[in-house]
């Protein structure tokens, strides 16, 4: 089973955010509520948690811009 | 954290599983709006998590609670199903308001949980309402209103904590200071050193207390809600406490410095509360970790099932604006209702003023549940207009003289009707509905659908129209119903007559959906006329005919009746007849009657005293122009006053509002 991380709408303004940074490796174990990647939208910067424990896999370069709604990633449950 | 309060250990350990509730809930919805599962606004609370699970065991479904939309933690400690609620913040079917409420519009009244509202500060003014129906029951149920330091700042909470205090209401307003309102932290929007000191300046206690203590805090409310309960009036409580997300979104505020975040997660409750519980022995880490497991399971429960509802559909779009579906006005709806019977038994000669204060005593006869409030209804002088001679000597606390304050006004008025009462409430002109606009249209006309008809607002609101007299300026001589008509949830009436004043004013009060009656000054006083005697009620949504005629359907309302008649007389002169026809009530509208008269006459002129610029007539006559084209002999038009204030010049305020030559004139037109 694995959960798709998407660029969420954490404002109403938010129409695009843009993948500042992974915090963890790709491959990496990650635990629930754990910092995975700084998003950048409307000019802050707001850490994301794992929404779930498992490992993580990228699919997405940081210091790019996506739509809100774009898969960038995936938790994998181990 | 203080610990020099005592509390049992149940209780702690009680208050402990509510944050973890609460935590589990924050932490689900925070998963999935990161991860993209789902997306709708979300305020966090993180942070303010002990001040609603420290209340919880000192109260119970029967004790009100009114929040904000920040207010999920406030929610889950007062019992609202998390199934229900999870499917409320999705949208969905199984809400516990069918969707139509959403998270920052819970309500649930089988928990407590009255009204959530998403304006700043407007539920203080409802939770006065709740506590009042409380305090005239003889209960001894308390309200508790939360809302953030950031409300301190409106008027509503002031206008509110002013009117609790003179009528010494049950309520605890319940400031959950988080130290921002919003985006602007404290020095930034106030001068205060505290807010307490305003709870005092009213005359009532004020208190500060830990709010991210759970002991000292569930310790001073316990002796808070006790007072409060044995009739000692309303308290202020500052719960000091941080919030640690953003305003709107997830994970941290970004608005607190980095290394200021550090300590505040260090004094965050969820995890210092679980600490000290095993610190003191009080539960080893098995039994903790079992009490998170079991919110962490009730919570995916929850989000399963809210996931596995059903987006509400469209099928719900025009169900719970009102009791009755058949009130919305749809385009070709042509609802036939029943006109009240011919009266024949004994009639009273009564001026539109009498009418209503008999209305008002026979339904306050009729139903112990009516009540009476609005400025100076008291003796003497027993109300400005009139209304209520005598009225506070025979009724006592029944007819409820106010402040001048009309926010919280509607607001009591709404918060008592939301269980059940019947309040009539008189805000003098009709002028002043702008000061309480929020009040009526954003709470009580839209709390029916909102809570997916979990909850209604029976009450009536009476506003005077000035208006045709002259002298009373801009201000207080609006006709303002076409703001109220925008505005989906109302039902609004404007009798013409002392007898449908009082048959309307009857049929309002015991209506379950919020109305506005309209009188107009011009007949307040100068008409009298046979009244019926004993309760007397004229159906909502009948129009009548006032004179028949056969060449062009005047259609008007309240005080351009009179004027609508004597314009008759003058088109009689010309040869022209002309049918009158009074709406009475403007919500739900008679669309039958109006269609049936102008189908016989081929021509209409829709009359009002309110401007004609986005007026009731240009609506009516745009339908009437739709439905009936290929029958009309000239197009329906529409007649209101000029686009102005009133004036206080009598030359202008005559000729800026319709009357019995300008409508004639009018009239006239359709016939070249």
């Amino acid at each position: 089973m694995s959960t798709e991380l998407i660029i969420p709408k954490l404002q109403m303004s938010t129409t695009e955010g843009t993948l500042a940074e992974w915090l963890v490796d790709d491959g990496a174990i990650v635990e629930a509520g754990q910092e995975i990647y700084a998003l950048e939208t409307d000019k802050s910067v707001q850490e994301i948690t794992a929404p779930e424990s498992g490992k993580l896999v990228q699919k997405a370069t940081a210091g790019e811009t996506y739509p809100v709604g774009t898969v960038i990633g995936e938790i994998v449950a181990v | 954290m203080e610990h020099n309060s005592v509390i049992a250990n149940a209780t702690l350990i009680e208050i402990y599983r509510q944050m973890s509730r609460i935590h589990e809930v924050d932490k689900a919805i925070q998963a999935g709006l990161s991860s993209g599962k789902f997306m709708f606004t979300y305020w966090p609370m993180t942070g303010q998590e002990a001040i609603p699970a420290a209340i919880a065991p000192l109260i119970t479904e029967k004790d009100h609670m009114v929040t904000i939309y920040r207010g999920i933690h406030d929610q889950v400690a007062k019992g609202v199903p998390l199934k229900g609620l999870f499917a409320e913040a999705l949208g969905r079917v199984d809400g516990v308001n069918k969707g139509k409420g959403g998270s920052p519009h819970i309500s649930d009244p089988s928990s407590g949980s009255m009204l959530t509202t998403a304006i700043v500060g407007a539920g203080a003014p409802i939770a006065n309402g709740l506590a009042l129906a409380e305090k005239m029951r003889g209960t001894n149920n308390v309200t508790i209103v939360n809302f953030g330091d950031g409300a301190t700042s409106i008027g509503a909470v002031h206008e509110a904590m002013n009117l609790a205090g003179v009528w010494r209401l049950p309520v605890i307003f319940m400031c959950q200071n988080n130290q921002i309102g919003e985006y602007t932290a404290i020095p930034d929007y106030t001068a205060s050193e505290n807010f307490t000191d305003r709870a005092e300046a009213l005359g009532f206690r004020g208190v500060k207390l830990n709010g991210n203590d759970p002991i000292a805090f569930h310790s001073g409310m316990k002796e808070i809600i006790a007072d409060v309960r044995a009739g000692k009036g309303p308290v202020f409580v500052e719960a000091e406490t941080l919030r640690l997300g953003p305003h709107a979104g997830v994970g941290w505020s970004h608005l607190i410095k980095k290394d200021e975040l550090a300590a505040a997660k260090a004094a965050w409750p969820v995890p210092a509360t679980r600490a000290l519980l095993l610190e003191r022995g009080i539960c080893t880490e098995d039994e903790l970790a079992s009490i998170d497991a079991a919110a962490k399971a009730e919570v995916a429960e929850a989000m399963e099932f809210g996931l596995a509802s059903e987006a509400t559909g469209t099928e719900e779009m025009l169900l719970d604006v009102y009791g009755d579906p058949d009130v919305v006005p749809t385009r070709g709806q042509r609802t036939v209702r029943a006109a009240e019977p011919e009266f024949s038994g004994e009639t009273k000669k009564m001026a539109m003023f009498e009418a209503v204060q008999d209305a008002l005593d026979l339904s306050m006869q009729i139903d112990d549940q009516v009540y009476c409030l609005g400025e100076d209804i008291g003796d003497d002088p027993g109300g400005v207009f009139k209304c209520f001679v005598g009225m506070q000597s025979k009724w006592g606390e029944r007819i409820r003289p106010t402040p001048i304050a009309e926010q919280a006004i509607i607001g009591a008025a709404t918060g008592s009707a939301l269980v059940g009462m019947r309040p009539v409430a008189e805000i003098m002109f009709a002028d002043f509905v702008g000061v309480c606009m929020d009040q009526i249209t954003n709470h009580a006309a839209k709390q029916r659908y909102m809570s997916g008809a979990a909850t209604n607002v029976p009450m009536t609101v009476r506003m005077i129209a000035g208006g045709g007299i002259g002298g009373f300026g801009a201000q207080h001589s609006q006709s303002t119903e076409a703001m109220l008509l925008h505005q989906p949830g109302l039902k609004i009436v404007y009798p013409s007559t002392p007898t449908e004043a009082k048959g309307l004013l009857m049929s309002c009060i015991f209506d379950d959906d919020p109305c506005i009656q309209f009188e107009s000054m011009m007949l307040t006083y100068s008409m009298k006329e046979e009244v019926p005697v004993g309760d007397y009620r004229i159906p909502l949504g009948v129009a009548k005919v006032k004179r028949e005629g056969t060449d062009i359907t005047l259609i008007t309302y309240g005080w351009q009746v009179m004027q609508c008649l004597q314009a008759a007389e003058e088109l009689a002169k010309q040869g022209i007849s002309a049918e009158v026809l009074d709406l009475r009530t403007l919500l739900p509208l008679d669309y039958d009657r109006i269609l049936t008269s102008v189908e016989k006459t081929g021509r209409a002129l829709v009359v009002h005293a309110a401007t004609e610029f986005c007026g009731l007539g240009s609506e009516i006559s745009s339908t009437i122009n739709e439905t009936l084209f290929t029958r009309l002999k000239a197009p329906a038009s529409r007649f209101g006053a000029a686009y102005a204030p009133i004036a206080y010049s009598r030359v202008i305020e005559t000729a800026q509002i319709p009357n019995a030559s300008s409508i004639a004139a009018r009239a006239l037109e359709l016939f070249k």
